[in-house]
């Protein structure tokens, strides 16, 4: 009895799940103007000073551990916010980019490449978030799940190599110094 | 009205199996064949299969083991085609984005074995329905195979809809109408597998099974027929974006 109470849960909220998505994206067919407008500004030097590993250091030095964990949860909570509007706006240039790859052949190159980089950020901000979150409950660096986290990263690095071997001309994902 | 071997019963039977043989001969006919083989192939065995059991369970020279027997065959057939179909149109959506197709055929595959071993273990948990191994073999599969396609044909929704994934009209519609009937058909074999209804709650969970799967049909009928509403593509030119720079920042925090 309790297997099929569950079942029979799990199975309208799939279907609860498939009919919203199906009825939000006939929405969004419907509106597909003004796209533009719905890009939110984001300023990417106080990302960079919020994710600066030699921030939290010096922070790290002047403050008390207790202190060091409050601060480092509020700048977490900061960059959250950060990465998920730029990965909204991902979502946003994803669609104008889909929209846009009806014109001539160099527009819908452009408009390709366009939705391919939006949506590595789309997706490296899932990642990114998960990380935040993950650090959000563990704000000390050096947390437990490091190790699982170099390893994932290791096989990550070589499951890439391994891709560009296989397949050149597919995007990498190398982690760039600017 | 809703009793078995009833008119609308019969209809509900039927009805769905021939239309989806006409989409199948229809898909055919539309040269989208070579698009879509999996779907073709399940629309024709699934339906010719369908009328096969109808066939069996009214024939009187068919034992109840063979009907039985017979439903098993098309259940497998069946399950088999609809997993393709799901991978045909998978690949389909994922094909022309490669910086997630990768992860995409990860995700899915790894949710995929998480659904198996649930599917594997409610069904160790199910006390199961009759006596008779054959009969109960069945719903227990039933239930588990519509436990796997459910979640995975959720996954799908979720991740395309996470990434803003553009589908073509009649995939999304397939997918759609898999999606529906899979929902619906794995609460009600829930249900009959593990609190054993009566034989008139048995008989209206049937209908209800037998009614979605005519709406899906008619669904899919929909979207093949009917064309999408043709949005005007903008003129604006592609907008300056920061995104290489965000890309660069984000994945010095993936992986620092």
């Amino acid at each position: 009895m309790t297997i099929a109470i569950l079942l029979v849960v799990a199975a309208a909220l799939a279907l609860v799940f498939i009919l919203g998505i199906t009825v939000s994206r006939s929405l969004q067919i419907s509106s597909g103007s003004g796209l533009v407008g719905q890009i939110q500004p984001i300023d990417i030097e106080a990302f960079r000073n919020l994710v600066d590993p030699a921030e939290d250091e010096y922070l790290r030095r002047r403050l008390t551990a207790a202190e060091f964990r409050v601060v480092r949860r509020e700048r977490l909570r900061a960059v959250a916010a950060y990465v998920q509007v730029a990965g909204r706006n991902a979502a946003v240039l994803v669609r104008m980019g889909q929209a846009a790859m009806t014109g001539d052949s160099q527009t819908t190159e452009a408009a390709r490449r366009l939705v391919d980089s939006a949506l590595l950020l789309r997706r490296n901000a899932a990642f990114a978030l998960f990380r935040i979150y993950i650090a959000l409950v563990w704000p000390n660096p050096g947390f437990a799940a490091v190790p699982i986290l170099q390893g994932y990263e290791r096989l990550n690095g070589a499951a890439m190599l391994l891709g560009r071997l296989q397949n050149p001309a597919a995007p990498v994902n190398i982690s760039a110094q600017l | 009205m809703l009793q078995a071997h009833s008119f609308l019963w019969n209809y509900l039977w039927v009805a769905p199996n021939v239309f989806l043989l006409g989409l199948g001969l229809l898909l055919w006919r539309r040269g989208l064949s070579r698009q879509f083989p999996a779907f073709l192939a399940f629309a024709i065995l699934s339906s010719v299969g369908g009328l096969a059991v109808f066939l069996a369970d009214i024939l009187p020279s068919v034992s109840p083991e063979n009907f039985w027997r017979v439903d098993w065959l098309c259940l497998l057939i069946e399950s088999f085609l609809k997993f393709l179909v799901i991978a045909e149109v998978f690949s389909r959506v994922l094909n022309p984005y490669p910086s997630v197709s990768r992860l995409g055929r990860v995700l899915v595959s790894a949710f995929g074995a998480v659904l198996v071993l649930l599917g594997v273990l409610t069904a160790a948990l199910s006390p199961g329905d009759t006596s008779f191994r054959l009969i109960s073999g069945f719903h227990l599969l039933e239930q588990t195979v519509f436990l796997i396609e459910s979640g995975v044909i959720l996954f799908l929704f979720l991740f395309a809809a996470y990434f803003r994934l553009s589908w073509d009209r009649f995939s999304f519609g397939l997918l759609l109408g898999f999606g529906v009937s899979a929902c619906a058909y794995l609460a009600t074999w829930a249900v009959i597998t593990n609190v054993a209804p009566s034989a008139h709650g048995r008989v209206l969970l049937d209908f209800l099974n037998m009614a979605t799967y005519h709406a899906c049909v008619l669904l899919w009928f929909y979207y093949l027929l009917v064309p999408g509403k043709v949005v005007a593509k903008s003129a604006v030119p592609l907008p300056e974006n920061t995104l290489d720079v965000w890309n660069r920042e984000l994945e010095r925090l993936v992986h620092p």
